[in-house]
């Protein structure tokens, strides 16, 4: 019944649309960061946040100021607000809000794994994961030697396990590996994401494969920028590029066959820059993201 | 200090006058090469400050372009950053060895720093691979370039306070020898010097006083013998008309003297 989704839409969606507005309207603007960079002690930073949304968040602190405590109440305020949203979403927008946390999950996972290979406390270990992307076993990671048992005790019941089948080949938890794995992890949730969001169809699937494919050609390119020079094969480049987006097929081929930063730039970087111009800023799924879009373009890093 | 009149108690003869002389010479070239040696390391020490004061402040610029390279580093990547890299290291690949220098005279350390190649950092070159590879590197080598300042200012300073130390020793011994050890040497020849003068005039009065002894017994006997020589004659002229002088003489004489049978 196309055309008629407007009609009850209100009903699954129509309060969590309001809570999205208000907080693309509590983003920090232009002003506010020119303020911030006037600036001149971190007091004055608390000062001028306080009087933007993450006031509440900043002001029972004490006095001497530690940078990673203004960063750690700001990143509280964004996970307060995106558990709060998850918990009055229905599906298939919990399905889709899940689908965001996977990222940092993903990284925890390999951070737990990383730190206990080379034999650190897992209490310090979870005290450093990201917010979003803790899970609920998180803390069993610690006692698996390899990656059969990381899949087998603890990835299994959690929803990256069909993640692990690309990278469930019998090696080991080496160092270089874990990079890959992270990579390989992150492609094959990426495309899981993509699959995803085109089954609903209409705003949805235009608004996201737009926002997916950008992101699969910017980590492409940026695998390759990292790793020219590196001890990164070309088949294991190829391996980590995602099945979709712009640059698919034929510009993975090129861009695995580069070896020179300028190569992959003036080929590329024209198409990339046509994605980012056009006008998608509606707020209505994307909101919760917080990603302005000047950091989207910031793939040269 | 107790003055100038320090001297050394020694037995004041010829041969510890030599002794003296001699520790003299050693003293003054001993002080002629320390105050040489004194001057050699105060010269060194103000190019160790000079160099102090520049490095200094190139460390100040250093350290806040390495850390702002750390803020960039986790906006591209990642507020994590810092711990997986953390994570992911065993053991350090940037190290640092002393070794000793010998700068005019004096063991100065020297801290230098230097990549071990068992560490294996070529695995950290992947890190952030698909967001802020390149913030990471160019953290890390500001980092690294932090690291060689501060190495080289660690040395500095420690050469600076060993300088120190051994200006202070030295400018100590070129003091004592020139206030304490030569003029007590000086006094003590010049007491010696004046003890030997002083026994020459003794022996020499001793010498002088003998002599005119021997000349006035001379002369005395000369006396005596003329005298007798005279008597003699006296009497052989006398003994020539008929008289002894000397038996005439002893009658006067005895008749001087109180005779018992005389009673007048």
């Amino acid at each position: 019944m196309y055309g008629f989704e407007a009609l009850t839409f209100n009903i699954h969606g129509g309060y969590l649309e309001a809570i999205v507005r208000g907080h693309r309207s509590g983003l920090l603007t232009a002003a506010d960061y020119n303020n911030l960079c006037q600036c001149e002690t971190l007091d004055d930073i608390k000062m001028h946040l306080s009087a933007t949304e993450y006031g509440p968040y900043l002001q029972n602190e004490p006095s001497p100021l530690h940078t990673t405590t203004i960063v750690e109440k700001c990143t509280l305020k964004l996970v307060d607000e995106y558990k709060h949203m998850l918990c009055q979403a229905t599906e298939p927008l919990s399905t889709f809000l899940e689908y965001i946390t996977y990222g940092h999950m993903i990284d925890n996972v390999v951070l737990i794994v990383t730190g206990t290979l080379h034999e650190r406390d897992v209490q310090e270990l979870l005290e450093k994961c990201h917010p979003l992307g803790m899970f609920d076993s998180i803390a069993t990671l610690a006692v698996a030697q390899n990656m059969h048992e990381l899949y087998r005790l603890v990835l299994v019941d959690t929803p990256l396990a069909p993640y692990f089948s690309e990278c469930i080949t019998s090696e080991d938890l080496d160092d270089m590996n874990i990079e890959i794995m992270r990579n390989t992890l992150y492609k094959a949730y990426l495309e899981d994401f993509y699959k995803f969001c085109q089954k609903p169809g209409g705003a949805t699937a235009e608004i996201m494969s737009d926002l997916l494919a950008f992101e699969a050609d910017r980590r492409a390119v940026n695998i390759t920028i990292n790793s020219i020079g590196t001890e990164l094969t070309r088949d294991d480049r190829r391996k980590l590029y995602s099945n979709f987006g712009l640059l698919y097929p034929y510009g993975h081929e090129e861009l695995a066959a580069c070896e020179d930063i300028d190569q992959c730039v003036c080929h590329y970087l024209f198409q990339a820059k046509e994605i980012c111009r056009s006008p998608s800023a509606s707020p209505s799924v994307i909101g919760s993201y917080a990603i302005p879009w000047e950091m989207l373009m910031s793939w040269h890093s | 200090m107790s003055g100038q009149g320090q001297r050394l108690n020694v037995v004041p003869t010829v041969t510890m006058l030599g002794v003296m002389k001699a520790r003299l010479v050693g003293a003054t070239r001993g002080h002629a090469l320390l105050k040489k040696k004194s001057d050699a390391l105060t010269v060194q020490f103000r190019t160790i400050l000079k160099k102090i004061v520049s490095t200094k402040e190139s460390m100040g610029e250093i350290m806040r372009a390495s850390s702002f390279a750390l803020t960039e580093a986790k906006y591209a990547a990642g507020e994590n950053i810092k711990h997986v890299v953390l994570e992911s290291v065993k053991s350090a690949s940037l190290r640092v060895r002393s070794r000793q220098e010998n700068i005019a005279g004096v063991k100065l350390p020297r801290f230098e720093h230097f990549t071990d190649p068992g560490a294996g950092d070529t695995k950290a070159d992947l890190t952030g691979l698909a967001r802020g590879g390149q913030q990471i590197q160019a953290c890390r080598a500001a980092h690294i370039k932090a690291i060689e300042v501060l190495v080289e200012l660690a040395s500095l300073q420690t050469s600076f306070l060993t300088l120190d130390e051994a200006i202070k020793t030295t400018n100590r011994r070129v003091n004592a020898l020139e206030n304490v050890v030569k003029p007590r040497l000086e006094n003590t020849i010049s007491y010696i010097r004046g003890e030997l003068d002083e026994l020459e005039r003794e022996d020499f009065f001793r010498l002088k006083k003998i002599q005119g002894y021997k000349k006035r017994e001379i002369e005395r006997q000369l006396q005596a013998a003329k005298q007798f020589a005279e008597e003699q004659f006296a009497e052989k002229v006398s003994l020539k008309k008929g008289i002894s002088i000397s038996s005439a003489h002893n009658l006067l004489v005895a008749g001087a003297e109180k005779d018992e049978d005389i009673i007048f």
